[in-house]
């Protein structure tokens, strides 16, 4: 501690003052070092061409951007794209949670194999699977001929089909995340609750399942933010029409082909700013769970 | 009796972790059961629980067969090594925790169970830490705070196992002492699990001494210390020597005829001899068979390691003692035997 700050008082130039405001005394080195790093990488690789498409946007002017972001089909592409991933992300979190809990708690025939399943969304090109998905849930496909015979409801080419492209390539985020926090649950804690006198669902309900939760919101947030920019597997299986089942990241490609550049970073600028504020809700959420049991 | 076990066997596989066991544990006593690992202790322990099922035998508590019901129907404390407190709770929540899933009959107003929970907080003297998370606490707090947990359900058992293992040494006399002085003032039958023979004859009433899935001996402490019903016994509960011999006529020989301990006269034949080292004494003799090879100073105690024609002998005595035998490395000496026990060689 006392070698560290005297590294600080000894830095001349005004950087070493705003380091020893960010820094607490600690005994791991190389706090300059890698802050640096962080910056200078995160800038290069994240920040430099996320400034590129704002500064872009920027060249419209303020009106401009919004005329460019205000029109009914950007708009409706906006709620088809944060409606269906919010869903999307939200059926993986329930089944995502299911298939987690079978895969840790319970031995059976082919479980590794299973357990090798889950990554292949991860794997797979994305429109490989929008193909794919097209293929069965289509009027004549598999499913969607017995989906359409039984209930009369037409999936593929409709939000629907939008949403399970999403729901496909979101699942593993879920497992993948919660699998290893339930994987090293202590027992103890069920074996506790059982023995005051809970029954399996009360000891699901307020032991398991709060000690899961952190885990599951960064699982549904990591979904959401991959199902909010697939592009891929979404245009073989939406339809794709203009108001209904056109996502932002097709319209802004639309836009491109159309040299309407200035217009496709505006809507991208748009989507960027909505979803760093989704995403940093969510984060405060687990910050604030992790932070009520973790100090 | 408030815990009647009788015939209880239990397999993992094919290891026998409990070989058809028989004990009693009487109302309102405090019993430990001591062994070392392996010895199926815990194993006993979480079949009483019911987080384990027993294979054979049966389990009355209070007079009612157990083994068919589920943990949360026995009315059972458990108190684990690791606490397993819930983290994302209070220690107030973890407290109220088995008040709150009662049944919706039997569950007593929140106001009641604020004012059951402010209780047992204070017989565990952390009233202020209500509103603490398990992660705040250090782990002797933390112990006393899942006790408090399992006494809230007003049990008719309470189990404890390994209750202080995971504390360090200063907390865990500390804590144990605390644990006598409040079973003496509530009376719960309690059973606990060490491998610690200093914390089982320091805490327990009755100790039961267990060994590779069995009962070897089950007494107060004096009367396992003093009488080990078996050599294990002996050689589980403090220091002790072991050392061959040959019995002839009540007579124990041994190092080449250069020791001879009278017997009880029960053996006969090839056997193994124990001493207990404050058992041995020396004095100073020159041209004496020992010879005092080292000694060592702990606290106000003294160990001498004395060689016996090649038999090594620990003897322990304290400093004071020592001063006036005027012992020092190199010495000769005789060495007397005050008391022995001689187990027949199998």
């Amino acid at each position: 501690m006392v070698a560290a700050a005297s590294t600080d008082t000894v830095l001349p130039s005004s950087g070493g003052t705003v380091l020893s405001v960010l820094k607490k005394p600690s005994v791991i080195p190389g706090f300059g070092l890698t802050l640096g790093f962080t910056l200078t990488y995160l800038g290069l690789i994240v920040l430099l061409p996320l400034a590129a498409l704002t500064i872009k946007a920027g060249g419209l002017g303020w009106s401009g951007f919004w005329n460019a972001v205000l029109t009914p089909r950007v708009l409706s592409a906006f709620q088809v794209s944060f409606g269906l991933s919010l869903a999307a992300a939200a059926v993986n979190a329930v089944f995502g949670f299911i298939v987690a809990w079978v895969l840790v708690r319970y031995r059976f025939p082919g479980h590794r194999i299973v357990d090798a399943l889950v990554d292949l969304p991860f794997a797979l090109p994305t429109a490989v699977a929008g193909i794919a998905l097209s293929a069965l849930y289509a009027p004549n496909g598999w499913i969607g001929k017995l989906l359409m015979d039984w209930f009369g409801l037409k999936v593929a080419f409709t939000p629907i089909g939008i949403a399970i492209a999403l729901t496909f390539i979101g699942l593993p985020f879920v497992v993948r995340t919660v699998q290893p926090i339930l994987q090293d649950l202590p027992p103890e804690e069920e074996e506790a609750a059982a023995s005051l006198g809970a029954s399996r669902w009360q000891t699901f309900s307020r032991v398991v399942f709060p000690a899961l939760l952190p885990a599951l919101v960064t699982g549904f947030a990591l979904a959401f933010a991959r199902a909010v920019g697939e592009y891929g597997s979404v245009i073989f299986i939406a339809g794709n029409m203009p108001g209904i089942s056109e996502i932002v990241p097709l319209l802004i490609v639309i836009k491109l082909e159309q040299y309407d550049y200035g217009g496709a970073a505006a809507v991208g600028t748009m989507m960027l700013v909505v979803s760093f504020f989704l995403l940093l809700i969510l984060n405060l959420l687990q910050a604030w769970m992790r932070w009520r049991h973790a100090r | 009796m408030a815990i009647q076990v009788s015939g209880i066997t239990k397999r993992f596989g094919s290891y026998l972790a409990l070989d058809s066991v028989d004990l009693e544990v009487r109302s309102g006593e405090l019993l430990a059961l001591l062994g070392p690992s392996g010895s199926g202790k815990t194993t006993l322990l979480r079949i009483m629980a019911g987080l384990e099922h027993a294979d054979a035998g049966s389990l009355q508590l209070h007079g009612e067969e157990a083994l068919g019901l589920k943990p949360r129907e026995r009315q059972v404390g458990f108190v684990f090594q690791h606490y397993a407190l819930f983290r994302h709770m209070t220690v107030f929540d973890n407290i109220a925790f088995g008040l709150k899933v009662r049944p919706r009959g039997q569950r007593f107003a929140s106001a009641e169970i604020k004012r059951r929970v402010m209780e047992l907080l204070e017989l565990v003297q952390l009233a202020h830490f209500a509103d603490r998370y398990p992660a705040q606490l250090s782990g002797g707090q933390r112990q006393r705070v899942a006790l408090a947990r399992a006494l809230a359900i007003e049990p008719k058992v309470l189990l404890l196992d390994e209750p202080f293992g995971a504390l360090d040494a200063k907390v865990r006399k500390e804590l144990r002492r605390w644990l006598r002085k409040l079973h003496d003032d509530i009376h719960v039958t309690s059973v606990f699990v060490t491998h610690d023979q200093e914390e089982a004859l320091e805490l327990a009433d009755r100790v039961v001494v267990m060994s590779q899935g069995r009962i070897e001996q089950v007494g107060s402490p004096a009367e396992v210390y003093d009488h080990p019903a078996s050599a294990f016994v002996y050689e589980f509960l403090g220091q002790v020597n072991r050392f061959d011999c040959a019995v002839e006529d009540g007579v124990a020989k041994a190092a080449n005829g250069a020791l001879s301990i009278a017997t009880d006269g029960a053996v006969q034949g090839p056997a193994i001899a124990y001493v207990r080292p404050h058992d041995l004494g020396l004095s100073p003799t020159v041209g004496g068979p020992g010879r005092v090879s080292s000694i060592q100073v702990v606290g106000p105690d003294a160990r001498i390691e004395v060689d016996l024609a090649g038999l090594v002998l620990e003897a322990e005595m304290d400093r004071e003692r020592l001063g006036v035998l005027g012992l020092s490395p190199g010495d000769r000496c005789a060495v007397h035997i005050d008391r022995a026990r001689v187990f027949a060689r199998r």
